[in-house]
């Protein structure tokens, strides 16, 4: 059962990357996009994660993306402003085939892993409590390190964005 | 799998559905007569089967029969068939889904075993219903995009625009109710509802923090695009905004899909500020200690509101003419009454001179409950219609404003000072 919804999830999240790649009309990249994260946050309920899960959900597809389609949107890309692609399935297939070894050295890795006991994880594994207090208590630095990242970022695109409106 | 876990989780996704799709017919209803009395008008009251009008509730169906069986017309421009399609099915299937976390009465425990009283009996409620809120505006911005006519691309720009500066400070107000009730479960969240504070006021959570609870019913009247946040569609601006280029069951998805969200919408207020399914200073516990007082009140109160209701309806419902078909209406009305109030008192009087074991407390209490639920969801979306006919739409800007120079700054200073007083009192 848990085998056949992977099989299903990766197959959605396998091809929402390759439209994403493969579309032409960024519209269509973006949906394809969000058809992978949601497959993807599938995945991770499957993992017994249902914060990560949720969150994926919350942030990716329902913030992030929403914030793409709006610039999309916003520019109105007519299909005669798309650049001519002539050689794409090539170029795709000769980036497919020159990503082969790196494949192959995953897939070692993956074998070399030490097996363990597959088996039901218990009931508070990864609920938003036990995450909040191992993020909170043990990765507390970390954490606050990144929102500050975030917080610079944000800083910097307000710069920017009156720099632009003030020299007109 | 137990008959009774069956039974328990068909009868939450009926009654998901009832309150969900089933509302929408009397939600319309709802929007259209008071409309009419604001306006000074009557608003729909004609429309009858067989003389019963139920005040005009009979105009919704009508009106939806029309919807089903007008052409669904596709203008020839529209070049992303399968999007045009999809976006009135995204707007409603999130909608529906968000209903499925709401808990409609406490814990029940039949033989021992206790069950959810959610249609998706899962802890993270309230993540699940952020999620789809965030899902939901693709149905608006697909469907104004793949219209390729300008109104609709304008309004599909202003909803995704709204729905991303709304959300922020809808997550933050929410936050400060996070901290206050220390859980994501709506079931515990309506649980400490049910507690009192210095044994007099009902600890909800429009109480313990007015201001979240005033940014979060804002909020919501913006994630459900109505009045005065409806600039998606804006018809004096922009035709009809994302819907312009639907007719017929497309528009009437979108259509349906808008008041099932103000019910999720209403039914999240109700689970975070206004107590759930508590009556107040009734919680479950004295419900349960107290059941044969409270049957009591019901085997009095009942017949004697019907009574009541009765004579209103006599009063108010006379046509001159003796063969009216609306004096008929009048005639069923009251057999129907006099039908449940019999029902009702035989099944109590059943209940009481027989004895009530836990069961049936415990399931009546339920009941109780989720009366109490249904009753608060039509009081809420009333508020949200009064709302809507009350106040005039925002300009863009002005929309922007609000949202991002004065909610986002309270919204944050009210979660700082929630954490202080957690942090300082301890609690």
């Amino acid at each position: 059962m848990v085998d056949i919804v992977f099989v299903i999830l990766a197959i959605f999240a396998i091809g929402g990357g390759l439209g994403m790649i493969l579309f032409a009309q960024p519209m269509y990249s973006a949906l394809s996009l969000i058809v992978c994260l949601v497959a993807l946050g599938g995945v991770f309920a499957l993992l017994s994660a249902p914060f990560l899960f949720m969150v994926q959900i919350i942030l990716y597809a329902g913030a992030i993306i929403t914030l793409l389609l709006f610039i999309i949107m916003f520019l109105n890309i007519k299909d005669d402003n798309l650049p001519d692609e002539p050689n794409k399935i090539t170029t795709i297939f000769v980036g497919g085939v020159l990503l082969i070894p790196f494949n192959i050295l995953i897939l070692k890795a993956f074998n070399t892993l030490p097996s363990k006991p597959m088996h039901i994880l218990g009931k508070d594994f990864g609920d938003i409590q036990s995450f909040g207090i191992e993020l909170f208590r043990g990765w507390l630095v970390p954490f606050e390190l990144i929102s500050m990242l975030l917080l610079a970022a944000l800083v910097g695109a307000v710069v920017y964005a009156r720099k632009g409106s003030v020299d007109g | 799998m137990s008959a009774v876990l069956i039974s328990v989780v068909i009868f939450n996704i009926v009654l998901a559905l009832i309150v969900s799709l089933v509302f929408v017919p009397i939600l319309v209803w709802m929007e259209r007569r008071v409309a009419g009395f604001i306006q000074d008008r009557l608003g729909p009251n004609r429309c009858h089967i067989g003389g019963v009008r139920l005040g005009g509730i009979v105009q919704s169906f009508a009106d939806m029969l029309k919807l089903v069986f007008k052409e669904d017309y596709r203008p020839n421009s529209v070049k992303e068939k399968l999007l045009f399609r999809l976006s009135p099915v995204i707007v409603f299937v999130t909608a529906y889904l968000s209903f499925m976390v709401i808990p409609f009465a406490d814990d029940l425990t039949i033989n021992g075993e206790t069950y959810m009283m959610q249609a998706l009996p899962i802890e993270f409620g309230l993540l699940w219903v952020l999620a789809f809120a965030g899902l939901g505006v693709y149905g608006l911005m697909l469907g104004g995009w793949a219209s390729n006519n300008k109104f609709s691309l304008l309004g599909g720009i202003r909803s995704a625009a709204q729905v991303i500066s709304y959300e922020a400070v809808m997550g933050l107000s929410l936050i400060s109710m996070l901290i206050t009730y220390g859980s994501i479960h709506f079931g515990d969240m309506v649980r400490f509802q049910g507690e009192l504070i210095w044994g007099l006021i009902p600890a909800w959570g429009i109480v313990i923090q007015p201001v979240a609870a005033l940014l979060f019913i804002i909020t919501a009247f913006a994630e459900t695009n109505r009045a005065p946040f409806d600039i998606a569609e804006g018809e004096s601006e922009i035709v009809g905004g994302f819907h312009t280029e639907y007719s017929a069951m497309g528009f009437g998805l979108f259509f349906v899909g808008e008041y099932i969200a103000m019910g999720a919408a209403s039914a999240l207020i109700i689970t975070i500020f206004l107590g759930g399914y508590q009556i107040p200073w009734l919680n479950t516990i004295t419900l349960k200690e107290n059941i044969e007082i409270v049957m009591l009140a019901i085997l009095v109160l009942l017949p004697a509101m019907s009574y009541f209701f009765a004579r209103w309806i006599k009063k108010n419902n006379v046509w001159p003419d003796p063969d009216d078909v609306r004096n008929r209406e009048t005639k069923w009305l009251i057999i129907g009454l006099i039908g449940i109030n019999i029902a009702v008192v035989l099944t109590l009087i059943g209940l009481l001179s027989f004895g009530i074991s836990s069961n049936i407390t415990n399931i009546s209490v339920a009941l109780i409950q989720v009366i109490t639920f249904v009753f608060k969801l039509i009081m809420v979306n009333f508020f949200f219609i009064l709302v809507r006919w009350t106040l005039v739409r925002f300009r863009y800007d002005q929309l922007q404003n609000l949202a991002w120079k004065v909610l986002l700054p309270i919204a944050i200073a009210n979660v700082f000072i929630t954490g202080i007083f957690v942090v300082v009192l301890g609690v």
